[in-house]
C-alpha cells in the first residue's frame, strides 16, 4: 500500500488544506506532528508542557484524513532538527512520499515532474496508485536539454500511466531554466508531484527545490522519496 | 522500572515527579505519546566537553598555577586529568545505562536516593553557577587585554563591569535567541584547537631548544610537593566539563558509543593540551614572572614566542574560549535545574518554557541571576575552588552510585559501556575526588559545606516525601 507522510509544525498552527485529504484518500497517511526547539530547550521539557495540546490537534487531523477514506495514524516528535526527524520517521514508516501541505481546494489538475534525481519509474507508480480511477487530470512534465530523449521518457511514462487507466498529457520544456519552467507549469495546476532532490550547492544556498516549489506554487507538493528505508 | 510502584511521592506543593516509561533507541527516546529526537553527534558532544573545559585551563590558570607550584604545575594539571579520567569512566557507564538529561544528578538520585539526589542536583546548579562566574571573570580579563592590544588602555577596573555586561548578555541571548548556535560552538572549538596546536607546537620546539634562544632551566618543583596537590585542587576547575556532556545525554545520537567517547575523549584532549601549555609557559618565563602576569599570563607567553601576532592570537583565543565556557555552562545550568524540577525537587514552575521563544526562561534566569552576583565579587580563585568543590562532591558520589548499582544490579540496569578496571576505578575515583577537596583553601571548603547544608535543609523542608531511588523513567 502507498503511504504518505504529512509533516506539520503542529504547535505553530500549521494545518492541512481542504483538498489534501481527498487527494490522499487512496493512500495510508501518517501525520507527523513535529515541534522544533532551540538548543537551549531539552525536547523532554517541551514535551511535558505541550504534549497534550499537540496530541489533541493531531487527533483532529487524523480524523480528517480518515473521513476522506485513508487509513491514518499520527506520530509526535520534539526535535532540534526538522530534516532529521522527517527522514527518520519516513524511513521507519516506509513512506513512499511526504507532503508539503500548502493551500488548496479540491485538486482537479495534478502536475507530475519527472525532472530530478528520483527514478521516473518510482514517481510514475506512486501517481498510478494515487490517481487510478479518479477524475483528476494529470500533466507529465520534464525539463531537459535533450529533446528527443526527453520526449521518449515522457512517452514511456504516459504509456505506463495509460495502462493504469490514467490519460495523462505531456509537457516538455527544452532549453529553459528547468526550475523556472517547472514553476510556470505549476501555476496552472492545483498540486505538484516531484522526486526528492539530492542536496547540492544550489539547494544549500537557496533552500531545497521541494520547499521552493511549494512556496512559489502555494499548492501542496508531494515529494516522492528516493528509496524506502534508506 | 521493576519497582516503579514504590517510587513517586509528593513535595510541599503537592507535585509529584513526572515518571513515565520510555524506550531508548539510538535515534530517539520514545514515550507513550511522543518521541524525542536525538540530534547531537559525537562532534557536538566533544564540542560541549572541550568547549566548556578549555577556557579555564589554558587561558586563566597558567599564571596562577605557576605562581603556586612552579613548573611542577604541569604535574598538578596531570593529576587533575587523572582524577577526571577516573570519574569520566564510571560516568560514561552510568550515562549509557541512563541516557537522560540531568547527568550526574540523575544517576545519583536513582542510585542513592532522594536526599543524595537533592543535595547533588542543587549543588550542581550552584557549582555550575560558580564555574560560570569564574569563566566570566576570566573573560573580563581577556576583554580588557584585548582593548589594551587595540591601544585602548582601560585598566583592570573594568574587568568586573565587562564580565557583568557579558554575563547578562549571554543570559538574555539564551532566552531570546532561537538561532542554532551549536554549529557556531563547534566552529569556535575547532578554531581554538587550531590556534593552540600551532602555538604549542612552536612553543614546544622552542622550549626544547630546537628553535629560538635557549632558556635558563628552572627547578621543577621549587616549593615542594604539597603545592602541587593544592594547585591540583585549584586547577581542577579546568576539568569541569566532561560531565556536562552527560547533561545532554538525552539528546545524543547512538548514546552507547558517543557518550563514553565524548567524555573520555574530551578529558584526554584537554589534559594533554593543559600539560603542554604549562610546559611551554614555564619555559618562556620563570614561574615568578608568570605569576606576576596573573590571569592573562598566556598573552605574554604568546608575545614571547611569536611577537605581537602571538599576543593577538592568544587574546583572541582567550576571548573565544572563556565565552564558550561561560555559554556552555549557562546552558548546562538550565538543564540541571530542569532535571530537578521535573522530579519535584524544585517547583515545577522552574522548568516552564517561554511561549514566545520556546526557551526555558525561568531556569535560565535562575542561572543568570546568581552568576551575576558572584561575578561581582571578582574572586577568581575562590569561585574556581567552590565550583570544583561542588562538582567533586558530585563526581565522588557518581562513583559511589556506580558501586551501589553494580553491587545489586536492578533489572533495568543495562549499560552499553562497562567501566574497565571495576571496582578499582570507581573506588579510586571516589577517593581521589573527595581527597582533592581536602587540599582546597579553608574558605572554599566552608562555602561548599554551607551550600550542601542548605540543599539538605531544602530536602527536609520541601521534598522529604519524594522517592526517586530506582525510578528509571
Amino acid at each position: 500500500m502507498t503511504r504518505v507522510l504529512v509533516p506539520l509544525a503542529i504547535l505553530e498552527g500549521e494545518t492541512v488544506p481542504a483538498g489534501l485529504p481527498t487527494l490522499l484518500a487512496p493512500a495510508d497517511v501518517t501525520v507527523l506532528g513535529y515541534h522544533v526547539l532551540p538548543e537551549q530547550t531539552p525536547p523532554d521539557q517541551a514535551r511535558l508542557q505541550y504534549e497534550d495540546r499537540a496530541t489533541a490537534a493531531l487527533d483532529d487531523l487524523v480524523a480528517e484524513f480518515e473521513a476522506a477514506g485513508s487509513e491514518a495514524d499520527h506520530r509526535l516528535v520534539f526535535t532540534h532538527d526538522r530534516e532529521q526527524t522527517i527522514d527518520r520517521v519516513a524511513a521507519e514508516t516506509g513512506a513512499d512520499a511526504y507532503a508539503i501541505p500548502g493551500v488548496t481546494g479540491p485538486v482537479d489538475r495534478l502536475l507530475v515532474t519527472l525532472s530530478g534525481d528520483v527514478a521516473a519509474e518510482r514517481i510514475r507508480s506512486f501517481v498510478a496508485d494515487l490517481i487510478a480511477g479518479r477524475e483528476i487530470d494529470v500533466t507529465l512534465f520534464l525539463a531537459t536539454d535533450d529533446e528527443p530523449g526527453g520526449r521518449e521518457s515522457l512517452e514511456t511514462a504516459a504509456e505506463a500511466l495509460a495502462a493504469a487507466g490514467i490519460d495523462a498529457e505531456t509537457e516538455l520544456s527544452v532549453g529553459d531554466a528547468p526550475f523556472e519552467a517547472l514553476l510556470d507549469a505549476a501555476a496552472d495546476h492545483d498540486a505538484v508531484v516531484m522526486g526528492e532532490q539530492a542536496p547540492s550547492l544550489r539547494s544549500f544556498l537557496l533552500g531545497e527545490d521541494e520547499e521552493r516549489v511549494a512556496a512559489e506554487s502555494v499548492g501542496p507538493v508531494l515529494v516522492v522519496r528516493s528509496s524506502d528505508g534508506a | 522500572m521493576s519497582d516503579s510502584s514504590s517510587v513517586g511521592g509528593t513535595n510541599v506543593d503537592g507535585e509529584s515527579p513526572r515518571l513515565e516509561p520510555t524506550v531508548e533507541t539510538d535515534e530517539a527516546t520514545i514515550t507513550d505519546d511522543a518521541e524525542l529526537e536525538r540530534t547531537l553527534g559525537l562532534t557536538g558532544g566533544l564540542a560541549i566537553g572541550i568547549g566548556t573545559m578549555i577556557g579555564a585551563g589554558i587561558f586563566v590558570f597558567p599564571g596562577l598555577a605557576a605562581g603556586q607550584a612552579g613548573p611542577a604545575a604541569a604535574g598538578s594539571f596531570a593529576i587533575g586529568a587523572l582524577v577526571a579520567l577516573l570519574v569520566a569512566l564510571p560516568t560514561s557507564e552510568l550515562a549509557t545505562a541512563m541516557p537522560k538529561s540531568g547527568g550526574g544528578y540523575y544517576y545519583i538520585s536513582r542510585g542513592l536516593g532522594t536526599l543524595a539526589g537533592t543535595v547533588v542536583g542543587l549543588s550542581l546548579w550552584f557549582g555550575l553557577v560558580f564555574a560560570t562566574a569564574f569563566y566570566l571573570v576570566g573573560f573580563g580579563y581577556y576583554a580588557v587585554d584585548t582593548l589594551a592590544e587595540l591601544g585602548v588602555t582601560v585598566g583592570d577596573g573594568l574587568v568586573i563591569p565587562l564580565a557583568l555586561l557579558f554575563g547578562a548578555g549571554f543570559t538574555v541571548l539564551n532566552v531570546t535567541g532561537t538561532e542554532n548556535a551549536a554549529k557556531l560552538q563547534n566552529g569556535i572549538v575547532a578554531l581554538l584547537l587550531s590556534i593552540l596546536v600551532v602555538f604549542l607546537g612552536y612553543g614546544g620546539l622552542d622550549a626544547m631548544g630546537i628553535v629560538g634562544d635557549p632558556s635558563a632551566p628552572e627547578q621543577f618543583a621549587p616549593f615542594g610537593t604539597m603545592p602541587i596537590l593544592t594547585t591540583a585542587a585549584l586547577v581542577f576547575t579546568s576539568y569541569l566539563g566532561f560531565a556536562q556532556v552527560a547533561t545532554v545525554a538525552g539528546e545524543m545520537k547512538d548514546p552507547g558509543r558517543n557518550l563514553p567517547l565524548a567524555m573520555v575523549g574530551s578529558v584526554l584532549v584537554v589534559g594533554v593540551l593543559y600539560v603542554a601549555t604549562i610546559f611551554v609557559a614555564t619555559s618562556a618565563f620563570g614561574s615568578e614572572r608568570l605569576a606576576e602576569f596573573g590571569e592573562t599570563a598566556m598573552v605574554e607567553v604568546g608575545r614571547h614566542y611569536l611577537g605581537a601576532a602571538g599576543a593577538v592570537a592568544i587574546v583572541f583565543g582567550g576571548l573565544l574560549a572563556t565565552m564558550s565556557s561561560a555559554n556552555a555552562s549557562i546552558l548546562s545550568t538550565s538543564r540541571a535545574i530542569y532535571a530537578v524540577s521535573k522530579d519535584a525537587l524544585l517547583p515545577r514552575r522552574a522548568s516552564r518554557i517561554n511561549l514566545r521563544y520556546g526557551t526555558p526562561h525561568v531556569a535560565l534566569g535562575m542561572a543568570g541571576g546568581p552568576i551575576l552576583v558572584l561575578v561581582a565579587t571578582g574572586r577568581v580563585e575562590l569561585l574556581a575552588e567552590v565550583a570544583s568543590f561542588l562538582h567533586l562532591i558530585t563526581y565522588g558520589l557518581i562513583c559511589v552510585a556506580l558501586l551501589a548499582l553494580r553491587r545489586d544490579e536492578p533489572e533495568w540496569y543495562d549499560p552499553d559501556f562497562r567501566t574497565p578496571g571495576y571496582p578499582v576505578v570507581p573506588i579510586l575515583g571516589a577517593l581521589a575526588s573527595f581527597a582533592l577537596i581536602g587540599f582546597m583553601q579553608r574558605a572554599s571548603q566552608l562555602i561548599g559545606v554551607a551550600i550542601m547544608l542548605v540543599t539538605a535543609g531544602w530536602y527536609a523542608y520541601y521534598a522529604r516525601d519524594v522517592t526517586l531511588r530506582g525510578a528509571l523513567q
